[in-house]
């Protein structure tokens, strides 16, 4: 029975099929909302779905020069870190299928294992746009993954716990937007940092390095690392709903307040311009950081007088 | 792996020199051109562009037509500035036929050119923007160029080379009711211009792109023969409507835009108040619009001779060389367009800055590549002769090719 349970936890839900399914419907959502906000059609519901089988279906190139093993691995690790990091999730508003204390930690890196994966793709092949791309991932991922990490951090001090699902049933009905706003504004921009959305999307600008590090990729591989992406989108959204957003009780609750974060975030990508990376990094260590660091020092010392 | 690539690196230069090929595939490019920049880091050392990609022919083919069927051969030249082309050639052939065209036909031509400089700046700020990543802004000027795109189909029939000159005319009239739905479309333009002007002149985070990147100083401007908006941005008084007039610009004058600054920003607000200028000529051409005849009667011959035209086409001074040797055709047509004088400035500006600027920095003379690409051949050696016969240059084509593959 142990063993059902965790197979079904493993490929139908939460991680595996429901999420993928999920990813691509919210993938949808974004790219609709952003193709309205620009007075745009946009995609028809299935597109993403058809694109990723369209992707499956083809030829995976390996360029000449890469370690193979690699080249055809990476993907597959990026995908599953997000995948599993969905189990330790309030995903659909159900308490998460494994706890223990100190998964907010574990989550947080196997969030960042696709963004790892990414830049040791793209260092793996000799193609100079993957290579600079590679280049502007990684950086991009030393500027945005300690403000987003401490701002995460900072719902988990509130409530006294490194563990999610201790968190979240703090969070349950306290709104900590309101005590928070800044922690909870670097938590939203950080995670288009990490989804590497406009106007973080430096790492792969079409217009200077055509794709970036997934550059070589086509086929497969490349799908992989987009249902990465996509999987990533949705656990971030939920993470910040469950953290920020008076939790995320029941499944409902959950669509309503993780379309809400989404339709924030379309907003914001179709509002701004693309920094180029120095801005970035400048922009997260300059005012990123800064503000986690005053959100921390207001919610230390607001503990220390109402204790 | 590690010793392949490090070899891999030194093959295509001599020290460790990393080179960022841009084109001639590229999703930056819209057209094939090749250019090459090498990095250090993500700082741009050395700038370095092959021309040439999409040389057509055109000037030699002219050679085969008669003044009639070249001037629809030349409106091919660009897609974006079809009608500037085939106005300078008119104007050259008529200065050289000795042909007085009727004035309402030089105003419906002035006009044509204006509608045409709006179209082609906007498609201009949409893919500029789409360089910095600001695809919003891309898409709504996109949107908004449609209105001028739809009256220049409804008075001409086409959205792009729209033939509305005739050697000795135009063939096409303004009635009221096209006069009144220019009018109208130019109020809506000028409306949402004036919000584009807006936004890029205050919208914080694309001002970073903008603001201070790719500077051309007045002087550098001059040295590099830059021409347009783009020598307009970095305060180089130089418009050939306001300098040479031609056409109906005599009658109606044009006001030279002008910017100081000289960085991509500037070059948005020039070609941004540049379309101010244009709103306002097409409304006093349409308010005085001169009566008499379309067209004037033109000799199928040309009488020996030669001239030149310079007209201000949407990207800057455009030049012709036209000349007749008594046939019915021509017996040389040179073209020399806008982007092949700013190109320099490219290379020029692009060494110090960042990788991420050059898209902006190219974007920013508004190149056109098929227009400026040209056949051209140094060669000093084997004692080749200067002047070259058809046979010759077909056999010198044919022998480059079949050494190029061996």
């Amino acid at each position: 029975m142990e063993i059902i349970n965790n197979l079904i936890a493993l490929l139908f839900f939460p991680a595996g099929l429901f999420l993928l399914v999920l990813g691509l419907a919210y993938e949808w959502v974004d790219r609709k909302l952003i193709a309205q906000f620009q007075n745009r059609i946009g995609p028809r519901w299935f597109q993403p779905l058809a694109d990723t089988v369209k992707l499956l279906a083809k030829e995976e190139v390996v360029p000449e020069g890469v370690n193979v093993a690699l080249f055809k691995g990476l993907p597959v690790v990026a995908l599953a870190g997000g995948l599993t990091a969905a189990l330790y999730v309030p995903m659909a508003g159900l308490p998460s299928t494994y706890s223990f204390q100190g998964d907010l930690i574990v989550t947080l890196y196997l969030l960042s294992l696709l963004t790892l994966c990414m830049g040791l793709a793209g260092s793996n092949t000799m193609d100079r746009f993957s290579l600079i791309g590679a280049t502007r991932t990684l950086t991009q991922l030393f500027s945005y993954e300690a403000p987003f990490m401490l701002a995460l951090l900072g719902p988990a001090m509130a409530a006294r716990s490194w563990q999610i699902s201790e968190i979240t049933a703090y969070t349950d009905g306290r709104w900590l937007i309101l005590t928070q706003p800044l922690g909870f504004i670097v938590a939203l921009i950080g995670l288009m940092g990490k989804l590497e959305l406009p106007p973080f999307d430096a790492p792969e600008a079409e217009t200077e390095i055509v794709a970036g590090a997934m550059t070589e990729y086509s086929g497969k591989g490349l799908v992989l690392f987009h249902l990465g992406k996509s999987a990533e989108m949705v656990i971030g959204l939920t993470l910040i709903a469950a953290f920020y957003l008076g939790g995320v009780a029941n499944p409902l609750y959950f669509i309503l307040k993780t379309l809400a974060l989404l339709f924030i975030i379309a907003g914001l990508q179709s509002l701004l311009a693309r920094l180029r990376i120095d801005q970035t990094v400048g922009l997260w260590w300059r005012y990123g950081v800064l503000l986690v660091l005053v959100q921390w020092l207001i919610l230390i010392v607001g503990q220390r007088i109402i204790l | 792996m590690t010793n392949r690539k490090s070899e891999n690196m030194q093959a295509n230069g001599k020290s460790e020199r990393f080179i960022v090929p841009i084109g001639p595939q590229h999703p930056a490019l819209k057209e094939p051109e090749h250019f090459r920049f090498t990095v250090e880091g993500e700082i741009v050392t050395n700038a370095y562009v092959r021309l040439g990609y999409a040389h057509r022919g055109i000037e030699k083919a002219t050679e085969q037509r008669n003044w009639v069927q070249t001037n629809y051969l030349l409106e091919r030249i660009c897609g974006i500035c079809s009608h500037i082309h085939s106005t300078a050639y008119c104007l050259g052939v008529e200065k050289l036929a000795g042909v007085q065209v009727p004035p309402r036909a030089l105003a419906i031509r002035t006009l044509v050119a204006e509608l045409e400089r709006i179209h082609s700046h906007m498609l201009w700020l949409g893919v500029a923007a789409h360089e910095a990543g600001f695809d919003t802004l891309f898409m709504y000027s996109w949107r908004d160029r449609e209105t001028v795109m739809d009256i220049l189909e409804q008075l001409t029939g086409n959205r792009v080379n729209y033939s509305a000159n005739l050697l000795g005319g135009v063939k096409y009239d303004i009635d009221q009711e096209i006069a009144d739905s220019i009018l109208e479309g130019i109020d809506f333009l000028e409306e949402r211009t004036r919000h584009y002007l807006e936004i890029v002149t205050t919208d914080a985070l694309f001002l970073q792109r903008t603001r201070g990147v790719g500077v051309m100083t007045k002087t550098q401007a001059e040295v590099m023969r830059a021409v347009g908006p783009t020598a307009r941005a970095s305060g180089v008084t130089r418009d050939i409507r306001v300098e040479a007039p031609y056409a109906a610009y005599p009658q109606f004058p044009a006001r030279i835009t002008l910017a100081t600054n000289g960085d991509v920003e500037a070059r948005f607000v020039v070609r941004i108040e540049e379309l101010f200028e244009s709103h306002r000529l097409i409304r006093e051409i349409l308010a005085n619009l001169p009566e008499s005849d379309l067209r004037a009667r033109f000799p199928r011959r040309i009488k020996p001779g030669e001239t030149i035209i310079r007209v201000e086409a949407p990207r800057g001074e455009l030049f012709y060389f036209i000349k007749s040797n008594g046939s019915d055709k021509p017996e040389r047509v040179k073209v020399r367009t806008p982007t092949i004088c700013n190109m320099s400035s490219v290379v020029k500006l692009a060494v110090g800055h960042q990788l991420a600027d050059i898209p902006l920095i190219l974007a920013g003379i508004d190149p056109c590549f098929s227009c400026n690409d040209r056949g051209v051949i140094i060669t000093r050696r084997q004692n080749k002769p200067d002047l070259w016969t058809w046979e010759q240059l077909r056999q010198y084509g044919i022998g480059y090719y079949d050494g190029n593959n061996k």
